[in-house]
């Protein structure tokens, strides 16, 4: 037998073994398919497209008024503010945020044109009861749009009686460009003077009339906000939050279920005592290694695939891009989180520990590879821990082909590659010198 | 088996020392391991036993000395000299989620065993009586069942060289001795065997023993030359019909094959080291004649190795 054909025999020892001792625990495959995809499932159910509802006490020293206020603005209100109600005493209003049987306390401020017209803003004061500082900035910028909506309604109603009132004033300008037209009929021929100057006066009343028109033709909507904005992102319509999410999901779960097996794998056999004897035997550590790869590879892109298909046929999830190039990004990410698992394995000395780095990997990844912070937001310096974790690869790689529809990112494609090939290197010295020297 | 392209010892040694810092696990190991024999590696445990299995494997580097298997050394061994060893652990180190067939694949596989080999993994299940099982997990086996999955294991590349590191440790005296009646077959066909035991009577089985204690090799010797050395030569049983007195025993004792004193079991029984027993016995027979006893028996006795190995322990412990 030839010494290549007896090297693939011993390589294909391990990818039969651990193969078989995946396919033996069926409860196993069981979690790692149904569990990201009933995860994915979750996400989507759990967090509707929309902001959260705040549940809003509004106290006001005169509730009846208000609330005749709030219904006549009720169409307005609706998307900022749901599930409200009114109160007059706002301490009372203060207790029960903080027994968090309300969200939000807005204290209307008592407004009377007086202190407008005598320069002076009024203040909405705005009571929440929240710690997360995410949260925090969500209820400041509904209580900012909720000001700027009552600033618009007041400047609207304002306007619309604007509107009302230059209607007697129109009816007097009116009036007046009849006056002068009859006047300027009655200045002498000779008077050029005088007709020209009521002429000046005809014609500047006769402006000022078409003025009044026009702005009580406009809605006064229009003239309180004469401008609004259309946002379009060039990928078409935007995903919901679930859509966006699930490449991060996959990528995530992918990397963690890939770190997790290939972290257990060694670590079990040096305790077992095998390792005396494959230094024994004639298996070298990059025959074991590439066995292991191979077997572990094999497995998890079939699970990638069922996962995948789930998601696409069940969950709706696009794939924008080409299908060849989201399986590259899946290899790669699959490759790399092997090497990441391997080097785990080879510098743990129990289970527990190995287990216990996964885990740090795992919160490490949720916090630095983009999951649900933008890396752009980063400090500089943490981007390098960032773009040293797979799933931050694996996560730009498939939102980009998934959601964009856009080939792998080359240089991205490299970068995890490069890891990947990195720490297979070092993940072969490390067992080989854990075969030769164990003992020695 | 692989072909022998070695004909001389299958082990040598040569002052061979192991230390583990200031712990010397081996001391200056002198040895040779003929070709085609079963070489019992006998001592009580931590006397290094395993240490010395290690060194001979290639899994351990040696401190100082030189040693030679297959005519190697086996820390430059090649994958193609490993494939002449097989080698069977203490502990049962392979995968308990996998069953009996699956883990003799996995190790005829990294063995590099060619993919025709059902017949052979087969038959080798066959001799280790664990066809029936071959769909069990190892897990669910008994101890036995393990070891002799194991055994199985290490032979499934067909090694010329067997080191087999404490195999019937832990398990029934019953399988013990199945276990020797295969090691019997193995050497038939031409297996060199290297056996480490702490069950002292094993030593009866192998065709050469190796007694370790405290690091050291005492001796190496056939189970009867182990006897000899222990009890100064053969040892005979003598049982007459009358009572042997104080005189026959201090006329036995001038007798010039007798060696030692002369220890008695009863008043009509007592036990002779001679030089030689094939000689002595017609002499003793004689003996009895002169002195009018009735002989009712004369034989050659074998004490257990237990008691072997105890008188040589304390040999040495005197001799130190």
């Amino acid at each position: 037998m030839t010494r290549f054909f007896k090297y693939l025999i011993r390589i294909s020892s391990f990818l039969g073994k651990e193969l078989t001792e995946i396919f033996r625990q069926p409860k196993l495959i069981l979690t790692l398919v149904l569990g990201p995809f009933l995860i994915m499932l979750l996400f989507g159910v759990a967090y509707p497209d929309q902001g959260r509802t705040l549940k809003t006490t509004f106290v006001a020293t005169d509730p009846v008024s208000f609330q005749k206020e709030m219904d006549a603005f009720a169409q307005s209100y609706n998307s900022i503010i749901f599930d409200y109600s009114i109160a007059g005493d706002k301490e009372k209003a203060l207790v029960n945020l903080a027994l968090n049987q309300t969200d939000l306390v807005i204290v209307v401020p008592d407004v009377s044109f007086e202190s407008i017209e005598n320069n002076q803003q009024a203040e909405f004061l705005v009571y929440h009861n929240e710690v997360d500082p995410f949260q925090v900035g969500y209820i400041q910028s509904i209580a900012r749009i909720y000001v700027d909506e009552v600033n618009r309604q007041v400047l609207k109603s304002a306007t619309a009686q604007g509107q009302i009132d230059s209607g007697a004033l129109q009816n007097d300008l009116k009036t007046a460009i009849i006056k002068t037209q009859t006047l300027r009929q009655s200045i002498p021929a000779g008077d050029v003077k005088t007709a020209a100057q009521a002429a000046d006066l005809e014609k500047d009343l006769t402006g000022l009339d078409q003025k009044l028109t026009t702005f009580r033709s406009l809605t006064p909507g229009v003239l309180v906000s004469p401008f609004t904005a259309k946002v379009f992102g060039l990928f078409g319509d935007p995903f919901t939050v679930t859509i966006f999410f699930v490449p991060a999901v996959l990528a995530l779960l992918l990397q963690h279920v890939s770190i997790t097996f290939a972290s257990l794998s060694i670590v079990r056999e040096s305790h077992s005592g095998i390792m005396e004897l494959f230094k024994v035997a004639p298996i070298t550590a990059f025959e074991a290694l590439v066995g292991k790869y191979l077997s572990y590879l094999f497995f998890e892109i079939i699970l990638a695939g069922i996962i995948t298909a789930l998601a696409v046929w069940v969950l709706k999830i696009p794939i924008l891009g080409n299908l060849l190039d989201y399986a590259l990004a899946v290899f790669a990410l699959l490759f790399t989180s092997l090497g990441v698992g391997f080097l785990i394995s080879l510098i743990s000395e129990t289970d527990t520990q190995a287990v216990q780095y996964s885990m740090l990997l795992l919160l490490a990844s949720i916090f630095f590879s983009g999951f649900f912070m933008d890396l752009r937001l980063m400090r500089e310096p943490v981007t390098v821990l960032a773009w040293s974790l797979p799933a931050t690869y694996g996560i730009r790689m498939l939102q980009d082909i998934m959601l964009r529809g856009s080939p792998v990112p080359v240089f991205v494609f490299l970068g995890i590659m490069a890891i990947g090939i990195m720490l297979f290197l070092v993940d072969w010295v490390l067992l080989r010198k854990r075969m030769e020297s164990q003992y020695s | 088996m692989k072909n022998n392209d070695f004909a001389g010892n299958v082990v040598e040694t040569q002052d061979l020392t192991k230390t583990f810092g200031e712990d010397v696990a081996v001391q200056s190991l002198n040895m040779q391991v003929p070709r085609g024999t079963i070489f019992g590696f006998v001592g009580p445990s931590g006397c290094g036993k395993t240490t010395t299995v290690r060194l001979l494997t290639g899994f351990y580097k040696p401190t100082s000395g030189s040693l030679s298997v297959l005519g190697k050394n086996p820390t430059s061994f090649l994958k193609s000299d490993r494939e002449k060893i097989g080698y069977l652990i203490q502990q049962f180190v392979l995968y308990p989620q996998l069953t009996v067939w699956e883990n003799l694949n996995f190790a005829a596989s990294f063995y590099g065993v060619g993919v025709f080999r059902r017949r052979h993994l087969n038959k080798l299940l066959d001799f280790v009586e664990l066809a029936g099982d071959k769909h069990k997990l190892a897990r669910d086996l008994s101890g036995g069942m393990k070891r002799r999955l194991s055994l199985a294991a290490t032979l499934v590349h067909k090694p010329e060289l067997l080191f087999l590191d404490e195999p019937t440790a832990g398990i029934d005296p019953i399988l013990r001795r199945k276990f020797w009646d295969y090691f019997k077959e193995l050497q038939a066909e031409g297996h060199s065997l290297f056996i480490t035991t702490q069950y002292v009577g094993e030593a009866a089985f192998c065709d050469l023993v190796g007694v370790m204690y405290g690091g050291r090799l005492l001796m190496i010797e056939t189970p009867d030359g182990l006897r000899r050395k222990a009890y100064g030569g053969d040892l005979i049983g003598i049982r007459t019909n009358e009572e042997l007195r104080h005189e026959h025993r201090q006329q036995l004792e001038n007798l010039p094959f007798v060696r030692g004193k002369v220890k008695i079991v009863s008043d009509q029984e007592i036990e002779v080291i001679v030089e030689d027993a094939s000689t002595a016995v017609s002499l003793l027979l004689e003996w009895c004649q002169t002195q009018q006893l009735t002989v009712a028996m004369l034989e050659k006795k074998s004490p257990s190795f237990d008691d072997v190995f105890i008188r040589l322990i304390e040999m040495e412990i005197k001799n130190d």
